[in-house]
């Protein structure tokens, strides 16, 4: 018994499977038909199609964001939204409690398009990409403030807005957006006061206060201000060169120093955008990488600049997001060779994002047996993927925002800079299986407020179909990559034992609860 | 040293040497102040298994204003609306120490030396980061960012056998606290597990993840055995519902409360989730199968607005949590001899209140470690004082207790673990001197 399942591993996938091994992997799964379409046109030309640069999205789609009052606004139309709605010193309770609920619209609206366009996009490769730098780039609304102005545009302009550009350009536009300076507090780091500046510091805290203590708290405070180290440091290790890799603590500090000043005019009557600021600013010429990188004597963010130049170009950045991009496209353990290759299209092409993709996708590393069905989905990753194959019909995703929770990934709400992880050993905690077969059956049940599966997904079973064949079809239909053994006979099993127990069986009674189990299935959980 | 088998073979004997001691000697947990009903389980956790609870409090609890230092002469002035005095209902502990009126339930705990309060308690790192500091403080290694197992995970895996219990930890969330993560397998058990919905699941999966499954004939239409595709969820899910149904089984088993209010040994839990979550854990505990180590959160400690003193959002929050840990004990009863109740949080807040009746982020906290072998009943911890020269940067509560020695003094004392070198990493750690 041992010898054809060892034989097995080295057969390559037959072209159905390759189909759904790639709409596993650059789509969030397949809608019903998807794979027979491409058995038919061709999976070049989906790709073809599917990288072009021009992003076009399905009327349907277009017409549900259209509804969203907040996703198109820039940084400062939206925090003009917020300060226009903002209640006043006498606001009485429910007036607070509604601009409470107004602050929170962006957020709510922003999280509720992602998903919508993760399950209803037929630019599915772009939305695959858009999730994976989403979290490389990671933001969070648990920052909580001004955040709430900051991320539709950020998810707009700096992720979507450049998903099949290429890495440096993504790179510089993160590194001036307000979401990420504020995210990762920079736009808080400064040079610290000078003894000049501390003594004019005090003088005037004298003048206003009258208080010889007040003014030598405030030269306290003042000195506390200063360098910060936060997103320096995670622009190396995070975003471009991967932690210790090619740089060193005293890199850091040269990088932090480096960018000083970039910031965001977020003062009530500010711009809210991107600027720099010379005061702020730490003088002179520092070395990182090994690199002499001068100050910009135009008083103009130039320093930075080269700084972010130097890591775009830099071989570990190649490095690092190839790694990346192979382990969230093919495998939790990246193979060297292919990392290695498509570390050398991101130098050749500085970086491009469609000429990287096409190297992954086209590589028999890809298509191996090994990597077929072989990656724990994310939670976001199966409950986009069961919307999708089930065709679910979506009045509202806000009934999903709390079985994202439970299950630790709210949109858009990753604390932690790393973003949230794409390998399984992040997600595979003994206890998350419960949570997922709960969803499975929910949504099948018609449990999940805005979301269900009607009945034409079932109609794809023919009419005169046999009982017998009813976990046949449906089988088909939700692991249109197959299904192993062991899932094919218990699904046999519970028809039969339907079949037994009923005198008229119905199909519409039968079929809900066969198509949750195979949502709950091994299977469905790996793409 | 967790030999379920053993000690359901041969109970009997093990109970005859090893943990005879502590059921002849009933003495009462509590004395007088809160006696046990006349209905608790005369029969203590039989094998003498050692446990710890975890409890965090996320956002970063102000410890200033649970182990409140009226006595100290700063006190008042860095907070002018928020401080309290005797007269407010503060109970006295020592002469610069009381206890917040709102923790009033673990006075017993306190004066039965069981509770053990650790000032200026926390993690020296300057990271005012709550992500950060949780991470690093359940990693056991501040500023260490390619830690990613537990402490207490860690714990379990150096100690693990090959007859180790199955259930020897579990997290009563969805998701397991950072502490409990790693290479052992613990089981979070999520806030619906023991519903009828969830019992049907697991029955029903069975067949899909279960043994039998695959041996199951009928198989015309299989294409392929793809088992080893999806071992690992395989895996995931067998052991989900293994614990899952093993958990169930013990809860099952415990007594039934009498009505909402009231557990068996009369103690009154809340209907909140934390509250909840310890009288599944005490279930667990009490059913003597080698639970070791349990984890809970509780949330919502970012009191930028509106902490306040004798009243406020604070004093609710702390009003629930006392009531609920006071309830756990006395619902453990005797097994609180065999538990050591570990309480942290990330970090302290600002000594001086903010404009708006609140704190803002700061450093030094306090822990709390209850249990019956704790040296409870005093103030643990080197007191810095509030003099605005004597606060850290200035500004907030200095630390003087090393969490790691305190975890260090937990493992070491009650569970007599030895932290092996580089356990805690970068950090030897040292014991606190008479915490036991």
């Amino acid at each position: 018994m041992k010898l054809p399942s060892t034989n097995h591993k080295l057969e390559p996938l037959s072209p159905r499977e390759k189909i759904a091994h790639l709409f596993s992997r650059l789509a969030f799964g397949p809608r019903p038909g998807d794979v027979e379409r491409v058995l038919k046109s061709g999976i070049s030309a989906w790709l073809d199609e599917q990288l072009q640069v021009k992003a076009s999205t399905n009327p349907d789609l277009r017409e549900r964001l259209s509804e969203f009052e907040t996703i198109d606004l820039s940084v400062a139309d939206c925090s003009e939204f917020i300060a226009q709605n903002r209640a006043d010193r006498g606001a009485t309770e429910e007036e607070k409690k509604a601009a409470k609920r107004l602050k929170r619209l962006p957020m709510g609206e922003l999280m509720q398009a992602v998903a919508l366009r993760a399950v209803l996009s037929e630019r599915q490769a772009s939305e695959v990409m858009v999730d994976f730098w989403r979290n490389h780039f990671n933001v969070s609304f648990t920052k909580g403030d001004r955040i709430y102005s900051q991320i539709n545009d950020y998810e707009r302009e700096v992720i979507r807005g450049n998903v099949w550009r290429d890495f440096p350009t993504m790179l510089r536009d993160s590194a001036t957006h307000p979401a990420m300076l504020n995210y990762l507090d920079n736009h808080l780091s400064r040079s610290p006061p000078s003894k000049q500046e501390l003594k004019e510091i005090e003088r005037r805290a004298k003048r206003k206060t009258g208080s010889e203590t007040q003014a030598a708290e405030a030269v306290t405070l003042a000195t506390q201000r200063g360098l910060n180290e936060n997103y320096a440091r995670e622009l190396l290790e995070l975003h471009t060169l991967g932690v210790d890799n090619y740089y060193s603590q005293d890199d850091v500090v040269a990088v932090a120093k480096v960018l000083t000043g970039w910031t965001f005019d977020g003062g009530r009557k500010g711009s809210h955008e991107y600027k720099f600021d010379n005061s702020m600013h730490v003088e002179g010429d520092f070395r990182v990488l090994g690199k002499r990188i001068r100050e910009d004597e135009t008083g103009d963010n130039g320093q930075g600049r080269q700084l972010l130049d130097i890591l775009g170009k830099h071989k570990g950045t190649s490095e690092f997001i190839a790694m990346k991009m192979v382990r969230y496209l093919v495998s939790d353990v990246p193979a060297e060779k292919l990392v290695k290759d498509v570390a050398n299209v991101y130098r050749k092409t500085d970086g491009d994002f469609v000429a990287m993709v096409r190297e992954i996708v086209g590589s028999d590393e890809f298509y191996s047996r090994a990597n077929y069905r072989n990656k724990f989905k994310t939670p976001y990753e199966f409950i986009v993927s069961a919307l999708r194959i089930t065709s679910a019909e979506i009045t509202s995703l806000r009934g999903l925002e709390n079985y994202l929770k439970d299950m630790g990934q709210p949109i858009y709400h990753c604390d932690d800079p790393t973003g949230y992880y794409d390998v399984a050993e992040a997600w595979l905690d003994p206890g998350v299986m419960a949570l997922r077969w709960q969803f499975a059956r929910d949504l099948v049940g018609g449990k999940i407020r805005g979301v269900k599966v009607g009945d034409a997904f079932y109609q794809q079973v023919p009419t005169d179909a046999s009982p017998r064949l009813w976990q046949h079809h449906l089988t088909n239909m939700v692991l249109p990559g197959g299904a192993g053994q062991r899932t094919r006979a218990a699904l046999t099993t519970i028809t039969t034992e339907y079949l037994e127990k009923s005198r008229t069986p119905d199909f519409y009674k039968a079929a809900p609860n066969l198509a949750g189990l195979l949502l709950g299935s091994p299977e469905f959980q790996q793409q | 040293m967790t030999d379920n088998k053993k000690f359901t073979t041969s109970r009997r004997r093990f109970l005859q040497g090893l943990g005879a001691a502590s059921v002849v000697s009933q003495v009462p947990a509590f004395g007088s102040t809160l006696p046990l009903s006349e209905t608790a389980p005369t029969v203590i956790r039989a094998n003498g298994q050692k446990s710890i609870v975890c409890i965090f409090l996320r956002g970063a609890a102000d410890g200033l204003n649970m182990i409140v230092p009226y006595g100290d002469s700063s006190y008042e002035g860095h907070r002018p609306t928020m401080a309290m005095d005797l007269d407010d209902g503060l109970i006295k502990l020592d002469s610069t120490f009381a206890l917040h009126p709102a923790l009033a339930p673990l006075e017993p705990l306190y004066r039965n030396k069981r509770f053990a309060p650790i000032i200026c308690a926390g993690s020296t790192h300057r990271t005012r980061s709550h992500f950060d500091a949780q991470d690093w403080m359940e990693f056991a290694a501040p500023g260490n960012r390619t830690m990613r197992e537990g402490w207490l995970n860690r714990y379990l895996t150096s100690t693990k056998t090959e007859s180790s219990a199955t259930f020897r930890a579990m997290a009563i969330q969805e998701l397991l606290p950072r502490s409990l993560r790693g290479a052992f397998p613990v089981l979070a058990v999520p806030s619906n597990a023991t519903n009828k919905k969830s019992n049907d699941n697991l029955d029903i999966f069975e067949r899909f993840y279960g043994d039998s499954g695959g041996m199951l004939e009928g198989g015309e239409m299989v294409n392929r055995d793809r088992e080893n595709d999806e071992a690992g969820v395989v895996e995931s899910g067998r052991m989900t519902i293994e614990t899952l149904r093993r958990f169930q089984e013990i809860v099952g088993k415990a007594p039934k409360r009498r009505d909402r209010n009231e557990t068996v040994s009369g103690s009154a839990y809340s209907s909140s989730r934390f509250s909840r979550g310890l009288e599944q854990i005490a279930k667990v505990l009490k059913a003597g199968e080698g639970l070791e180590v349990a984890g809970i959160d509780y949330g919502g400690w970012d009191d930028h607005t509106g902490e306040g003193g004798v009243e406020g959002k604070m004093a609710t929050r702390m009003s629930d949590f006392a009531q609920s840990l006071s309830a756990f004990c006395s619902d453990l009863g005797q097994d609180l001899d065999n538990t050591t109740i570990m309480v942290m949080t990330e970090f302290g807040r600002t000594v001086r209140e903010n404009g708006n009746t609140g704190t803002d982020h700061g450093h030094g906290s306090t822990m709390f470690v209850i249990g019956g072998e704790v040296n409870g009943g005093k103030i643990h911890g080197d007191w810095t004082g509030l003099a605005k020269k004597d606060l850290y940067q200035g500004r907030d509560l200095a630390v003087t207790t090393d969490f790691r020695n305190v975890y260090h003094s937990v493992l070491k004392n009650h569970f007599g673990f030895k932290s092996p070198q580089e356990f805690f990493p970068d950090f030897r750690p040292s014991e606190i001197k008479s915490l036991y």
